[in-house]
């Protein structure tokens, strides 16, 4: 005979997900068992070295690889969990046994309830040579560059303007690699305008309406030859042009990994908002079949800070159900999740999970708050080319000019209501306010504010500037965040950009705050002619 | 566009003209188009492949994406050999 190990929990996936559940039914003493199929936990946050947004809670303006650091600290902490690693499902059945490829052996478990974290994959393109060698998918050239420090290639063309395809070209270009360009299919920036508009100033080209009609190259990609599309997505005559570069990049979007729910036959429906087939759930994350929950961006495609709330509503109502005490106090906790993944998706960005929550039969009921739905500014020229308006830039300076006499003001540039708030969080004057609700614009108190320059290191979307215009008779100084290396030193001339990174002219640097507490992020304070203050918004220095 | 020159399932070289080939043959759901072409048999087991031949389907037939399944998905996921199988079926007391 052979044996069967029974389980109180199986969370199968350590990704943020993942763990979350792990910890949140653990912490109420239910017996967890976490299998990852690799050999370390962390799921995609192991390559995330971007600060998060989303609300101060779950860690907003920390860097995904610290939120992890975190986290595991918690899991191995914790006596109530087991972890598996290096342990991949490899099958469940119709009576909910489960085998486990472990130690090279396969074994059999026979758990009471299943949390399914296990995320998703990459979306393919179609085009002509698409299997020439160089071409990547976003994940892999993240994980080559931020888990191996291999550099993929010397310049790269991205497809897709998502938060990944942004994010990953960012990080392109700090680990000293070129972006040719990003390439988007829609007419507007698929991912944050305050990622977009990071790499505008570093001089990368988003092109939106373009999509790539074929990877040049004989034996690996040599360039691609990318059109013009119109409204309804048809090529655009005599548009054609070629890129060169020596690797594609395809950020073309993440689907579900739903292949363990179908081998137990969860029932999965196509939701093109959630990024594909995704199981149906309730709001407790339990799907058609009784005690088999999931989480994640297995049930949709969302950012992380949404899958570690969904981990926790998931674990909890797994406690609830098996547990055996706190019912009250865990049914509390997750209301509580509820409500912040409601505030999560409550912005204009939450549009789309809205919608194809709805189609899932999810958010029937809820209220929205509407005032919350529409961008409260025109950003139109903004998500179609990544640089915000003369209208939008006017609507965050102080409205009179005589303001910047008082000195040093600290200058927002983040137009686009999405749920972030750490430059209110950060601010030890209380001069930034989003008006009591994290997906509202935030706005400087220019009465309240010091300069103190706080904020530019903490702002996840380096849009927080600190400039002051009178700095001496002729000339101006614009504290800008800096996460590239080498540093500068002070004394040193750089040269300055503006929003769409171009040159405007040399700047000196006068102070550099890079310490413990910028934490990566430098505030460098570089002095410029006066009458470049309300252009300068970027440097770079000469290597 | 080439259509021998789109690669839909990267594991076992399926062009977009083999798929859409068996679609015009009849062969209309996932499932039946992994058999006939060996997409999605590859080591990845249709991750890649799935969704694009799911929208072709659709796009050729006229068939809502919610109308369209996936291919089914069988134990064991990912490759293992019959040695792993032995070594965690057998406990010590079937010696
Ligand atoms: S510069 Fe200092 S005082 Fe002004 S908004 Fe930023 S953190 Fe607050
Ligand atoms: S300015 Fe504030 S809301 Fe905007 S990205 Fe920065 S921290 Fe987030």
């Amino acid at each position: 005979m052979s044996k069967i190990e029974n389980l109180e929990l199986l969370v199968v996936g350590g990704g943020p997900a993942g763990l979350s559940a792990a910890l949140a039914a653990a912490n109420y003493g239910i017996k967890v068992s976490l299998a990852e199929e690799r050999e370390f936990l962390g799921g995609q946050l192991i390559k995330q070295t971007h600060r998060f947004f989303g609300s101060e809670k779950e860690y907003a303006g920390t860097r995904g690889i610290d939120i992890l650091r975190k986290l595991i600290d918690e899991v191995n902490k914790n006596k109530n969990i087991e972890v598996l690693l290096s342990s991949r499902v490899l099958g469940i059945y119709e009576d909910n046994v489960v085998t486990i490829l472990n130690d090279h052996k396969m074994k059999k478990y026979y758990p009471q309830s299943i949390i399914f974290a296990t995320g998703a994959s990459e979306k393919f393109l179609a085009f002509e040579n698409n299997d020439l060698p160089g071409i990547f998918g976003a994940g892999a050239v993240q994980t080559l560059m931020n888990v191996y420090g291999v550099m993929p290639a010397t310049n790269v063309l991205m497809i897709g303007s998502g938060n990944i395809g942004l994010i990953v070209s960012y990080q392109l270009l700090q680990a000293g690699v070129k972006v040719a360009a990003i390439v988007e299919a829609a007419p507007k920036i698929g991912g944050y305008s305050v990622h977009a508009s990071k790499l505008r100033r570093l001089g990368v080209p988003i092109l939106t309406s373009h999509t790539i009609k074929k990877a040049i190259g004989k034996e690996k990609v040599e360039g691609a030859v990318i059109c013009e599309l119109d409204n309804d997505w048809n090529e655009v005559k005599d548009t054609e042009q070629l890129i060169k570069c020596d690797a594609i990049c395809l950020s073309v979007g993440l689907t579900p990994l739903v292949d363990l729910l179908k081998q137990r036959k969860v029932k999965t429906t196509y939701v093109s908002e959630l990024g594909g087939y995704v199981p149906l759930r309730d709001e407790n994350m339990e799907t058609s079949i009784k005690n088999l929950f999931v989480a994640g961006d297995v049930s949709g495609i969302e950012e992380a800070t949404a899958a570690m709330i969904e981990g926790q509503i998931a674990g909890l109502s797994v406690a609830k159900r098996i547990g055996k005490n706190n019912k009250k106090e865990i049914e509390k906790r997750i209301e509580e999740g509820k409500n912040e993944l409601e505030l999560l998706r409550s912005g204009p960005v939450g549009k789309k999970i809205r919608k194809g929550l709805s189609k899932l039969g999810l958010n029937h009921g809820k209220n929205y708050n509407e005032n919350f739905s529409e961008e409260a500014l025109d950003i139109s020229h903004l998500m179609k080319t990544g640089v915000p308006s003369e209208e939008n830039l006017k609507n965050k300076l102080p409205s009179e000019e005589k303001v910047f006499d008082k000195g040093p003001i600290a200058i927002s540039e983040c137009f686009q209501r999405f749920p972030c708030d750490p430059c209110v969080k950060s601010c030890p004057f209380n001069a930034i306010s989003e008006n009591g609700n994290i997906n509202n614009i935030p706005y400087v108190d220019f009465e309240k504010c010091t300069g103190c320059g706080i904020c530019v290191s903490k702002c996840p979307g380096l849009a927080m500037f600190v400039v002051h215009k009178n700095f001496s008779e002729t000339t101006s100084v614009v504290i800008m965040p800096y996460e590239f290396l080498p540093r500068p030193h002070k004394g040193e001339i750089v040269k300055v950009f503006d929003r769409e990174g171009k040159y405007l002219c040399d700047g000196k640097v006068i102070r550099i705050l890079d310490g413990k507490f910028q934490d990566k992020t430098a505030a460098v304070s570089i002095e410029i002619p006066k009458r470049y203050y309300l252009q300068a918004r970027n440097f770079k220095v000469e290597e | 566009m080439d259509e021998n020159k789109v690669i839909i399932c990267r594991c076992e070289d399926v062009t977009l003209k083999e798929i859409r080939n068996a679609i015009r043959e009849g062969f209309t759901t996932v499932e039946e188009i992994k058999r006939v072409t060996r997409s999605g048999m590859g080591p990845c087991q249709g991750k890649t492949c799935g969704l694009l031949i799911a929208k072709e389907i659709s796009q050729m037939t006229g068939k809502p994406m919610e109308e369209i399944e996936l291919q089914n998905i069988r134990p064991p996921y990912g490759g293992i050999t019959f040695e792993e199988v032995t070594k965690g079926t057998i406990t010590e007391n079937d010696k």
